[in-house]
């Protein structure tokens, strides 16, 4: 059974179709990354699964529960950490996860969640004078409370530093470890590729791509962007880099080397310069950026589903 | 049943308001000041020219039938548009309730609120009262406040249903006023505008019997007629008339209840249960 199923969905405001006959499916286990630009369609997508909005047409089901008439049932099993949402300014972290325990009539230990997500020393402190990444972390630990068998999470590293992003990863990690199907939408790509299984890319309503993040970068022939150190540079060099299989570009930028590799792993592609040209020194990875992912999505002839 | 642990966390969230404290305060101030004031000089207040428990009741009444509209709106207009317009709302409903649930709850923790505040105020006033008049009527005290908790319960349903109409404060605000301008400060006008038209543009001497009617949509007006309808003997005593000035004198001779001071109790329950209806058809459909 798929954790998550909407058919033919569509969301009318006014003139605006904010999401537009969407297809989406995520299946049990998996960590599902919803990714797009801002008004793709991502949140009003998660507020309909969270029935916070109607939709105009189609249907959304959540474990096999209809997301609008049986949505109690479905929050029941599910952990959120909405986008947009704001704390109770005058309750404390403590009362914030207690209460999140007898709404979901469960005995979790409010501190313990709180220490998992790294804001137990504030937990007797008004949640209105935590800063926006302890709002997040606290409302992390509200999505966790009675072993959700779904999270779906809306920009979850939103306020939060890297050591916070990396810290919300792992959490994902975890909890999918044990068996939680997580569903998360970010616009920022290093998130998503550090832990999903699998992407799904709306733009306009639409979802325009849907396929593991290697998969994606294959299809979009992006490829990635090394830059080498290897001692000594010259022309000669650049020449002897291009000519090894899976690097389809290389020039000279600040004393190393900048190649694009295509069609083979970066891995390899760094053996073979390690054997023909010389010892690696340093090399950095700077692979393609979403943007350049939707600019393959949103122009151009790319918007066949894969 | 997540209504109540809602309404837990409203009551906990709420009471930490240090403007409805302070508005408490206000109100046992003045019930007590209040109170002082009658039992010291009754006539100067338009009473009898001896205090009676009784009359102390009927004349907190006048300004209790002001001040629990006031602090109600206080207390009610943000209860749910403020929750949307902030998004605290989302945090609430990731949780497995409903909107009903979240709305029942809100009204049942809004309603505490008010009631528990004001109770503290009218009993200490009346305790007041009755310890420097050397009297207590203990039907008069439990019939008073059991009404004005009444009433304060229409009230909060009024205002939380007000607020779940709307994701947007200002508008909230800009509701829950003009209802309380429409309805308690020119409502006495309207049955007059009504007859005015009605009668071809001109003041007729006598009213029609459904003008009473109308005086009594006003909910501090049925609150009023309700303590009559509770307490005729005291209402006799002290020559109080319903207020609407069409239906004779309380009761004397028969008259079919849409005339009577009863009529306040009946249109004290409509309040109670049209915006409950309203409210909540308006929160479950609204996009949050």
């Amino acid at each position: 059974m798929a954790a998550i199923e909407c058919s033919n969905l569509s969301k009318r405001f006014g003139d605006v179709l904010a999401v537009d006959d969407l297809d989406l499916t995520i299946e049990d286990g998996e960590i599902f990354g919803f990714l797009g630009p801002n008004g793709a369609g991502k949140s009003t997508t998660i507020d309909i699964l969270l029935d916070f909005v109607r939709p105009s047409s189609g249907a959304v089901s959540v474990m096999g529960h209809d997301a609008q008439t049986e949505g109690r049932t479905v929050r029941q099993r599910t952990g959120v950490l909405p986008d947009a949402y704001h704390v109770y300014d005058r309750l404390t972290g403590r009362q914030h996860v207690r209460f999140a325990c007898e709404m979901k009539g469960v005995d979790d230990d409010p501190v313990a969640l709180l220490d998992r997500t790294g804001v137990a020393g504030a937990a007797d402190r008004r949640a209105g004078g935590y800063s926006k990444g302890m709002r997040q972390r606290l409302v992390l630990a509200m999505a966790l409370v009675g072993d959700p068998d779904l999270l779906i999470l809306d920009e979850p590293s939103t306020g939060l530093d890297p050591n916070g992003a990396r810290e919300m990863r792992e959490i994902i990690q975890a909890e999918n470890d044990r068996g939680t199907t997580v569903f998360f939408s970010s616009h920022i790509m290093e998130q998503v590729e550090a832990v999903c299984d699998r992407v799904g890319i709306i733009n306009e309503g639409h979802l325009v791509a849907e396929n593991s993040i290697d998969g994606l970068r294959d299809a979009t022939e992006t490829g990635e962007i090394l830059v080498v150190s290897v001692g000594h540079v010259d022309q000669t060099t650049v020449e002897r880099v291009q000519s090894i299989e899976g690097v389809s570009g290389a020039a000279i930028e600040d004393g190393r080397v900048r190649l694009s590799v295509t069609g083979r792993s970066k891995f390899r592609v760094l053996e073979s310069i390690d054997d023909a040209v010389g010892p690696i020194e340093d090399f950095e990875v700077i692979e393609a950026s979403l943007e350049d992912l939707f600019a393959r999505y949103t122009t151009g002839n790319q918007g066949d589903r894969m | 049943m997540s209504s109540l642990t809602v309404a837990r966390k409203d009551f906990r969230d709420a009471i930490q308001s240090r403007a409805l404290w302070a508005l408490v305060l206000t109100f046992l101030v003045f019930s007590v000041i209040t109170a002082y004031g009658y039992t010291e000089a009754p006539e100067l207040f338009g009473g009898e020219a001896e205090a009676t428990f009784g009359g102390l009741v009927f004349f907190l009444l006048a300004f209790t039938a002001l001040f629990v509209p006031l602090v109600a709106i206080v207390v009610g207009y943000k209860s749910i548009a403020g929750e949307r317009e902030l998004g605290s709302i989302k945090l609430l409903l990731s949780l497995p309730t409903t909107r009903k649930q979240v709305f029942v709850g809100k009204v049942l923790g809004r309603g505490a609120v008010l009631m528990t505040g004001l109770s503290i105020g009218i009993v200490v006033g009346l305790l007041v009262g009755a310890v420097l008049i050397g009297s207590i009527d203990l039907y008069a005290l439990v019939a008073f406040v059991g009404l004005t908790l009444l009433f304060t319960a229409v009230y909060a349903v009024i205002m939380v249903s007000i607020s779940a109409t709307t994701g947007s404060t200002t508008r909230a605000t800009t509701y829950a006023i003009g209802f309380f301008l429409l309805f308690e400060l020119i409502w006495d006008v309207v049955p007059l505008a009504i007859v005015y038209v009605v009668e071809g543009f001109s003041i007729p001497s006598e009213f029609p019997p459904w003008v009473y009617i109308v005086t009594q949509v006003s909910p501090s007006t049925a609150y009023s007629s309700g303590l009559l309808a509770l307490l005729p003997d005291i209402a006799d005593s002290l020559g109080e008339n319903t207020g609407g000035g069409t239906a004779g004198d309380v009761g004397s001779g028969p008259e079919p209840f849409y005339q009577t001071p009863e009529l306040g109790l009946v249109m004290l329950a409509f309040w109670l249960v049209v915006p409950l209806v309203v409210g909540y058809v308006r929160f479950e459909r609204a996009d949050l």
